[in-house]
């Protein structure tokens, strides 16, 4: 049962083949026509590259060139070459040490339980009931919110003297006296994390949804007729065949997830002493304090650490793949 | 291939011209206009919707007198306005007119950026009418980068029913009576708590302010991180003794979540009826007046605390108006600054914004002699008790300061570091900056 996913992607992509050109003649105007044709194409790509080279690519350039300078708000006259200096100061602050063991924790803590609540409601949203609509509506609106705000609420929510959540804590009995939610480290970054989860669910949701609909019913229904019980069934036909969806969401959530910090931002500004801060978060604080030189060098580890993260991710998972 | 060259030719133009407007659109500022209009381009920083309301009513006001100057107000969300205010004046135009605070003065005039106003202020009637404080920030000697618009200064507010009940005759005068009430009342089994404590955000300006109150004898008022002799304040005996008192107020006095309260949190504690005191300024009158859990009577201000001494010190922080060097209009922009240093605007724009005021006319106004605005004018009155200090906000490394210092703190009320260990810190860290800086 479990290589009919992998025979209909085949299929699928077969078909996608395009087709030889036939003839040598056909082949030397087809090249002419190119040409000129190609001429054009640049020229209307041109302004569409020249905006992205000034707006995007330009800034990028300029910001990896100020890592290297002493480019600080203080003296903007003098930005004279410092080599490794910035990096350096980077690597020898103990506080930048304990953002990265912050980051991945918020990384890995946010992802897990997004991807499991988003995968159970994608798999309750999929199956048809009166006012589903309305459900996913109400289940996908987190999304649209601004991450600061979403920082705000829960900073509210948190509060140890007048947040709701102390309150429902203490009313069911679960704790006798309100925490110091976010005052506390131990207990700062669990709630930035929930806080997180709340917001990411959603976005699972939408995409497995997506996926899972592309699933044919006859593959159900074949794997019915074979006994296959609903676990099974998810195990071995739905779980393959939207497994590039899925490597893809992974992937780009770790990346979103690393490069979020509005919320993290609004709801402990990476406090309380700092121990809130993932790297993110941290170079918002450096460009405050107005060192943009050493702000651009730790962006540029942020840049390293997600390239070789995406490029490793990519290989393990297409191995898999290939594997099978 | 006509067709190719001619396509090619109109999306060259029209990339070109794409350029040209992009290019065209940053340089908008200080635009002059037809029949030798002027348009002048004012940037605010501290932006809020009410208060970007009340400053177009006076652009309004400005423009009706000064026929043939337009001003355009440009209102970044607060939380990137700096940035974006450097970004312009970095690039040298857009902006004629721009919002200096006391701690961006110092980056921005030392990067050249502001135009010193003196000359043009030479035998204008408006400086006999700026208070003391006033002529403190606009220097008539020069330069003068910035004409403040008006004053923050701390004040305890605090609650006359739980003051009360706890056996109190009256409001606490030093930072020793405070303590002793705040731990009386406070009670977290009810829900209740002595004092509306800074943990978080710019959290050391409170602690800096019982350190000054302890240390006023010998403070440096011109900079009052240091001591007369050249000390950092940080560094006096009076300090550490003014640091444990500070711990005493918040472990004993205050809400143990309090590491994280920032500004909103500390209004909503007392507006909320949780907390009995509250070193803050002016703007929150206005806030508490609209608390639904706080009557009028509930409530009240009080001078800012003295040390063991008798004395307090007051930093004085604002913010005001200045004209960008790179102005081409600066003549039209110095009537816009003169027009809202002088006459009705300044009150119109402290009363709006909770500010003290900057002309000395506003004593006369019951808006700021009567209710809790009084506590500004004894304050005002009284400047042997209540010094008026002027804290080094304008240097380059302030908002370094301000970062690292919160964060200091927080290890501290964390019991990571040690008080000795922090204020020997903050020692070495300013001893450091103003050595450096010669």
């Amino acid at each position: 049962m479990s290589s009919s996913a992998p025979a209909i992607e085949r299929r699928a992509a077969g078909s996608a083949t395009p087709v030889p050109p036939p003839g040598g003649e056909a082949t030397r105007r087809r090249r002419e026509f190119s040409r000129r044709r190609a001429l054009t194409i640049t020229a209307f790509l041109a302004p569409a590259v020249a905006f992205v080279a000034l707006f995007t690519y330009y800034p990028m350039l300029s910001g990896v060139f100020g890592a290297f300078r002493n480019w600080s708000i203080y003296n903007m006259e003098n930005q004279s070459w410092v080599g490794l200096a910035n990096f350096e100061t980077i690597l020898g602050d103990a506080l930048f040490w304990k953002t990265i063991g912050n980051t991945v924790l918020w990384v890995v803590g946010s992802l897990v339980p997004q991807f499991v609540i988003g995968f159970a409601l994608a798999l309750w949203l999929r199956r048809r009931f009166r006012f589903r609509g309305v459900y996913q509506a109400l289940i996908f609106f987190p999304w649209a919110v601004s991450g600061f705000l979403i920082g705000i609420l829960f900073r509210w929510m948190f509060n140890g003297e007048f947040g709701v959540v102390n309150d429902l804590l203490m009313k069911t009995g679960i704790i006798d006296a309100p925490l110091p939610w976010l005052a506390d480290p131990a207990l700062a970054m669990p709630a930035i994390i929930v806080a997180n989860v709340w917001y990411g669910v959603t976005f699972f949701a939408i995409m497995i949804l997506a996926a899972l609909q592309s699933v044919p019913d006859e593959l159900y229904e074949a794997a019915a007729l074979d006994g296959t019980t609903k676990a099974r069934a998810l195990w071995h036909v739905t779980i393959p065949y939207i497994r590039t969806t899925l490597t893809l969401i992974v992937l780009l959530r770790v990346i979103w997830i690393f490069n979020f910090p509005d919320l993290i931002f609004g709801m402990t500004g990476g406090g309380p002493a700092g121990q809130t801060h993932i790297v993110t978060t941290y170079m918002i604080e450096i460009t405050q304090q107005g060192d943009y030189g050493r702000a651009s060098a730790l962006g540029i580890l942020v840049l390293v650490v997600l390239m070789v993260f995406a490029s490793f991710y990519l290989l393990a998972t297409r191995e898999r793949t290939q594997a099978r | 291939m006509r067709n190719t060259r001619r396509s090619l030719l109109a999306v060259a133009a029209a990339t070109a011209g794409a350029l040209v407007m992009s290019g065209c659109s940053g340089g908008g500022g200080g635009g002059g206009g037809e029949d030798g209009e002027v348009q002048l381009q004012m940037v605010e920083t501290l932006t809020n919707p009410a208060r970007s309301t009340i400053l177009k009513e006076l652009i309004t006001g400005f423009e009706e007198e000064n026929p043939g100057v337009t001003v355009e107000l440009v209102s970044p969300p607060s939380e990137q306005a700096v940035t974006t205010v450097q970004q312009m004046l970095q690039a040298g135009n857009g902006v004629d007119v721009l919002e200096v605070q006391d701690s961006t003065i110092g980056p921005f005039s030392s990067n050249d950026w502001l135009y010193d106003m003196n000359g043009d202020l030479e035998g204008w009637d408006g400086w006999d009418e700026l208070t003391d404080n006033a002529l403190r920030f606009a220097q008539p000697d020069g330069p003068t980068y910035m004409m403040p618009y008006g004053f923050y200064g701390l004040s305890l507010f605090y609650r006359t029913d739980l003051v009360e009940e706890a056996g109190y005759d009256g409001p606490p005068h030093s930072w020793e009576e405070m303590i002793d009430q705040a731990k009386a009342i406070n009670d977290p089994s009810q829900n209740r708590y002595g004092y509306a404590f800074r943990g978080g955000s710019n959290s050391a300006s409170n602690v800096v302010a019982i350190i000054e109150a302890y240390v006023a004898d010998d403070l440096d008022v011109e900079n009052a991180f240091l001591l007369e002799n050249g000390d950092t304040i940080f560094s006096a005996p009076e300090a550490q003794e003014a640091m444990d008192k500070y711990m005493e107020l918040f472990t004993e006095g205050s809400p143990p979540s309090s590491i994280a309260w920032g500004y909103p949190e500390m209004v909503q504690g007392f507006s909320s009826g949780s907390t009995a005191f509250l070193l803050q300024d002016p703007e929150v009158i206005a806030t508490i007046r609209e608390s639904s859990s706080l009557t009028e009577d509930q409530w009240s201000t009080t001078p800012l605390l003295v040390g063991p001494t008798g004395k307090a010190a007051q930093p004085i922080a604002t913010a005001g108006w200045g004209v960008a060097d790179s102005s081409e209009h600066k003549e039209e922009a110095m009537e816009l600054i003169k027009y809202l240093a002088s006459g009705e605007a300044p009150l119109t724009f402290a009363k709006g914004n909770s500010l003290v005021p900057i002309l000395k006319s506003a004593a006369d106004d019951p808006f700021f002699s009567e209710g809790p605005w009084a506590t500004y004018v004894t304050m005002n009155e009284n400047p042997d008790t209540y010094l008026n200090v002027t804290q080094p906000r304008g240097v380059a490394w302030w908002q370094e300061w301000s970062e690292k210092s919160d964060r200091e703190l927080q290890e501290v009320l964390l019991g990571q570091t040690s008080t000795e260990d922090l204020l020997a810190t903050w020692d070495e860290y300013w001893s450091g900056k103003f050595a450096s800086e010669g």
